[in-house]
């Protein structure tokens, strides 16, 4: 049963570790934490659900929906509560109560539109559940670590690999600095805007297929938690993210198969708490920068 | 000129004073956002059906108000707005609140206000007894519900269950109460050996370690204590992960969001309530078609509940010599209490209803097993 556990605590943590790249980024180039990252991964849930619903596709079409949906959605957030609090050069404390107002506001309107009630995806998108000897996968549990890893693995290959993504390592060691260098500063913050609240969109629709319970205060709690795997694995790391995620998703699982669920959460930061009193700079952290 | 306009406003003002006096007030508290809205909503449908009877029957020739807040399920909302209904509002009387945590916390407020407060929903046993003179509940505790409930499930599975895990959300005080003391003491008693009480809370998403645990323990049966959402995602897991065990579950599960948030894996689970939805008396059948137009969906037990209590509230107000003047608010208040008090096999949707020493309605049990995706009685 020990490796059925740790299959479960992958998969859930697999989920985490997508949040989780969405926070690092935004705070790797911007040093801001972005508390509405939450919010963005709901309305993904959302985007994708309804999606689904219109016009009866898979969930492959209602995963690239999301991500473009919420991409714009990030990209609108830079514009509307972002960009005119640097242009008037407020408190660097000003942008985050901001994010918490929008955040406020996409709960809102979302329990406006869809209704407070828990929602799922239609039953016909029901998970083929695979046995491996003793241990039970889903094609759904196989999707989100094959999305996490490939989108993953293509954000490692953006970041160190292209102009444009040297251009994001410029802008996060030094805005001013790379802005004298010539990189176009402002694009770069929207473009990391749009690629973190992908991934964010992209983890909603595959947290809403695998745990069937979409609503608008889905975002409250695994906001928290991705904030802490950003911490846990170093800020602005994106490995560190992930094996953060990883190893909340596998502490919260034992705790509860060996423990009690009442524990869950208490153990799990407990933990954290602990890995940060050793390594206070997190996991993987070393600076505060997005690293390739 | 003026003066004439002054008396004029004066005496408009009387009038609607006047026709504010003669105005029956009650309270309600539903859930209808937060973790129970799908009950709460489905209480409201009740309450409208209620609401347009009385308006066009009156109450003792008085035109009828309802106060409906929406608790959302929480506690500390529950608190608040009972204040409000009792000292602001100046209802006769509040139906509500919807859980059991929520009465738990809001019966207190009810009995230092001295105004009767009737819930036509929460189960766990002691909730109305605790608050005595003036709590009620037209409702069936859930010790009363699952003994009936586990000899149908044990006798549909032909004596084959001689091992239960049980499932327990415990962060609800009612499903907390039903699945830590009542479903063991009833399988206890029924001889049936609990291997494990496993654990989850109201509002978790991912309930597939503690499936894997159920897997490992690899009993006959399993019960499931939780409330809609979190049951119903909890029986889709345990079918996730290729369990086959025959499934029953706690009264917060017989609500048709179950139905359709379990989906297919909902098939051949046992729930129990205090309402027969299949009712063949015309009267009742009548109404249930009636809800089922309105809601587009079947009536939960505690609509139908919802439905009785405004009606006896009725009863009760035109019975027990309810003045509805400001000044006798007080002993009004009392009267329907005592009226409440006495109630004895008043005819509802729900069945024939008497309250008894605990304040606690008596009420017959009906199971339900969902097949093709609905609730069927098994009577």
């Amino acid at each position: 049963m020990l490796l059925q556990q740790l299959v479960n605590g992958l998969m859930l943590g697999s989920a985490y570790a997508l949040i989780a790249i969405g926070y690092t980024l935004v705070f790797g180039v911007l040093k801001l934490v972005h508390l509405a990252h939450g919010e963005v991964f709901m309305v993904g849930a959302f985007v994708g659900l309804q999606i689904v619903l219109w016009f009866g596709v898979g969930a492959g079409v209602a995963l690239l929906g999301a991500l473009v949906g919420t991409a714009l959605l990030g990209m609108v957030i830079e514009l509307v509560a972002f960009r005119p609090l640097r242009a008037r050069g407020a408190h660097f404390l000003a942008p985050m109560i901001s994010t918490i107002g929008v955040g406020i506001v996409l709960q809102e309107v979302a329990t406006k539109v869809f209704g407070a009630e828990q929602v799922g995806f239609p039953h016909r998108m029901e998970a083929v559940t695979f046995h491996l000897g003793p241990v039970t996968v889903t094609s759904v549990q196989l999707l989100i670590l094959g999305t996490s890893v490939v989108l993953m693995a293509a954000l490692h290959v953006f970041v160190t690999r292209t102009a444009l993504g040297m251009a994001m390592r410029a802008t996060a060691e030094s805005l001013l600095t790379a802005r004298l260098l010539g990189i176009k500063t402002n694009g770069i913050i929207l473009l990391t805007f749009a690629i973190a609240s992908g991934l964010g969109g992209a983890a909603g629709v595959l947290i809403g297929l695998s745990f069937n319970a979409i609503s608008p205060f889905m975002g409250i709690d695994i906001g928290v938690k991705g904030l802490a795997i950003m911490l846990v694995g170093g800020l602005g790391n994106i490995y560190g993210a992930m094996a953060g995620g990883l190893i909340l998703g596998i502490i919260e699982i034992l705790s509860v198969a060996y423990l009690a669920s009442s524990y869950r959460d208490a153990f799990a930061f407990a933990l954290m708490i602990l890995i940060l009193l050793f390594r206070p700079q997190g996991l993987f952290g070393s600076a505060y920068h997005v690293e390739g | 000129m003026r003066r004439a306009t002054a008396i004029v406003l004066a005496a408009a003002l009387l009038v609607t004073a006047a026709t504010a006096a003669a105005e029956v007030r009650i309270g309600v508290l539903m859930p209808l956002s937060g973790k129970g809205a799908a009950y709460g909503i489905h209480q409201e449908v009740a309450m409208k059906m209620a609401l347009e009877e009385l308006e066009k029957s009156h109450i003792k020739g008085e035109t009828v108000k309802l106060i409906a807040y929406d608790s959302r399920g929480d506690n500390t909302e529950a608190i608040n707005l009972t204040r409000k209904l009792i000292h602001t509002d100046r209802v006769l009387a509040i139906i509500g609140p919807f859980f059991s945590a929520e009465c738990e916390v809001a019966f207190p407020i009810a009995v230092q206000g001295k105004t009767p407060i009737i819930t036509a929903s929460s189960a766990k046993p002691g909730v109305a007894a605790k608050s005595r003179p003036w709590a009620f509940r037209n409702a069936l505790t859930s010790d009363k519900l699952n003994g009936p409930l586990v000899d149908k499930w044990l006798a549909g599975n032909k004596g084959q269950i001689k091992t239960v895990v049980i499932l327990t959300d415990v962060k609800d005080a009612f499903t907390k109460a039903d699945g830590t003391l009542v479903f063991p003491a009833v399988l206890k008693a029924k001889g049936i050996t609990v291997l494990d009480n496993i654990s989850f809370q109201t509002g978790d998403i991912d309930f597939s370690a503690q499936v894997t645990k159920v897997k490992g323990l690899n009993p006959d049966g399993i019960v499931v204590a939780g409330l809609y959402n979190e049951g119903g995602n909890v029986v889709r897991e345990i079918r996730k992960q290729g369990l086959p065990q025959p499934i029953a579950g706690a009264l917060g599960m017989s609500e048709p969001r179950f139905v359709e948030i379990a989906g297919p894996a909902a098939e051949g689970v046992l729930v129990v309530n205090p309402f027969w939805p299949d009712n063949p008396a015309p009267r009742i059948k009548k109404w249930v078609d009636e809800y089922k137009r309105r809601a587009n969906a079947p009536p939960s037990n505690t609509a139908a509940l919802m439905y009785d209590s405004l009606h006896i509230m009725k009863g009760c107000i035109e019975q027990a010599g309810v003045t509805n003047k400001p000044d006798d608010l007080g002993k009004d208040r009392e009267r329907i209490r005592e009226c409440w008090a006495g109630l004895k096999d008043s005819p509802g949707i729900t069945g024939t209803i008497s309250i008894n020493a605990d304040g606690d309605a008596v009420l017959e049990p009906t199971v339900l097993v969902i097949r093709n995706g609905r609730y069927e009685s098994l009577r």
